[in-house]
């Protein structure tokens, strides 16, 4: 599995939407991206790449594409 | 018996990570855990050969695994090197007791600086939101865990000294708050609120303060840190499946 595949694998199960929906997503936005999806897409995350997300990095993780951005900073491109 | 192969211990073939571990209640709690089968990341201040020694031959004595780790908990990047230590051992997490704590000198508020209360609260507080912090973020993995903090009977009738029972009245509040936001992960927690327990800590309060506390529990005695054990153990259990946001008082009857 590519890091991509991995990376939206882990938005699609721990917010439980399709892959086509997963890149649109906003924080806060969608009833699915709440504290609670926040806390298990950080999970996900972190399971699925083997890091620990720093606090402020997990605050920041506000998008599809600023979660790419956060984790370039932990050696995992995408 | 080998844990996981349909023993009836409380805590077979669960992971837990336990602070304050090498001495007092959370001594006992890492005991209680092995005993019913848990395997234990022991965190402790200091290093010291006579704990890992201790915590050899209750592996050994119960098959499971205890490993050290050493971090102060008021120190945050410390905290951190540790769980990241801990996760390298590519094992979940089912149960984080905040046991790590510190007594406060025995003065008048009045008579504390600020700075006093603050490395206290760094110690009975933030340290144990900063592990649960961490501890639950990975708990969250699995979808499930149990946290049990060690609050005080002081943290609910309040205390002789201002910064110790504040700093635990904290604990209960934020037990409070932590259960409502990880239920939806799958994360219980509760609380135990010792009452008088002998141990290294409490020692030190003199023999006239002892017998006077003593007095006033219904059961006339002090407790054990092997109470408060088998308290955290049963909330960190499965049999409590359905309580979570709770303060137990481990205390003898404190009226």
């Amino acid at each position: 599995m590519t890091n991509l595949e991995k990376y939206l694998n882990a938005f699609v199960t721990a917010l439980e939407v399709s892959p086509a929906e997963a890149p649109a997503l906003v924080y806060g936005q969608s009833k699915v991206w709440d504290s609670v999806g926040h806390m298990s897409l950080v999970a996900a995350l972190e399971d699925a790449f083997d890091i620990m997300l720093e606090m402020d990095d997990i605050i920041d993780l506000s998008s599809f594409d600023k979660g790419k951005e956060i984790l370039s900073k932990y050696d995992v491109e995408i | 018996m080998p844990p996981g192969r349909g023993s009836s211990m409380l805590l077979a073939g669960k992971n837990a990570l336990v602070t304050g571990a090498s001495r007092g209640i959370g001594a006992a709690i890492v005991a209680a855990f092995a005993a019913e089968g848990a395997n234990v990341w022991a965190l402790a201040r200091t290093r010291s050969e006579a704990f890992e020694a201790t915590l050899a031959g209750l592996a050994a004595a119960h098959g499971v695994w205890l490993k050290p780790l050493y971090a102060d908990v008021s120190d945050p990047a410390a905290v951190s090197a540790a769980i990241r230590l801990a996760m390298t051992d590519k094992q979940p997490l089912d149960i984080l007791v905040n046991n790590a704590g510190a007594m406060a000198q025995d003065k008048p508020f009045q008579l504390t600086a600020l700075e006093e209360m603050e490395a206290l609260f760094r110690v009975n507080f933030f340290g144990a939101v900063q592990l649960s912090q961490l501890a639950t973020r990975w708990m969250a993995r699995k979808g499930r865990g149990a946290v049990v903090n060690l609050a005080s009977i002081a943290g609910i009738n309040g205390g002789s000294r201002l910064d110790y029972s504040a700093s635990k009245a904290a604990i209960i509040s934020a037990t409070k708050t932590m259960a409502r936001e990880l239920a939806p992960l799958g994360i219980r927690v509760n609380a135990v609120a010792p009452g008088f327990i002998q141990t290294d800590m409490t020692q030190a309060l003199g023999q006239q303060v002892q017998a006077d506390t003593i007095a006033k529990t219904l059961l006339r005695r002090a407790g054990t840190p092997e109470d408060v054990a088998q308290a955290v153990t049963f909330l960190a259990s499965d049999r409590a499946a359905y309580i979570t946001a709770q303060i137990w008082g481990v205390d003898g009857g404190m009226l």
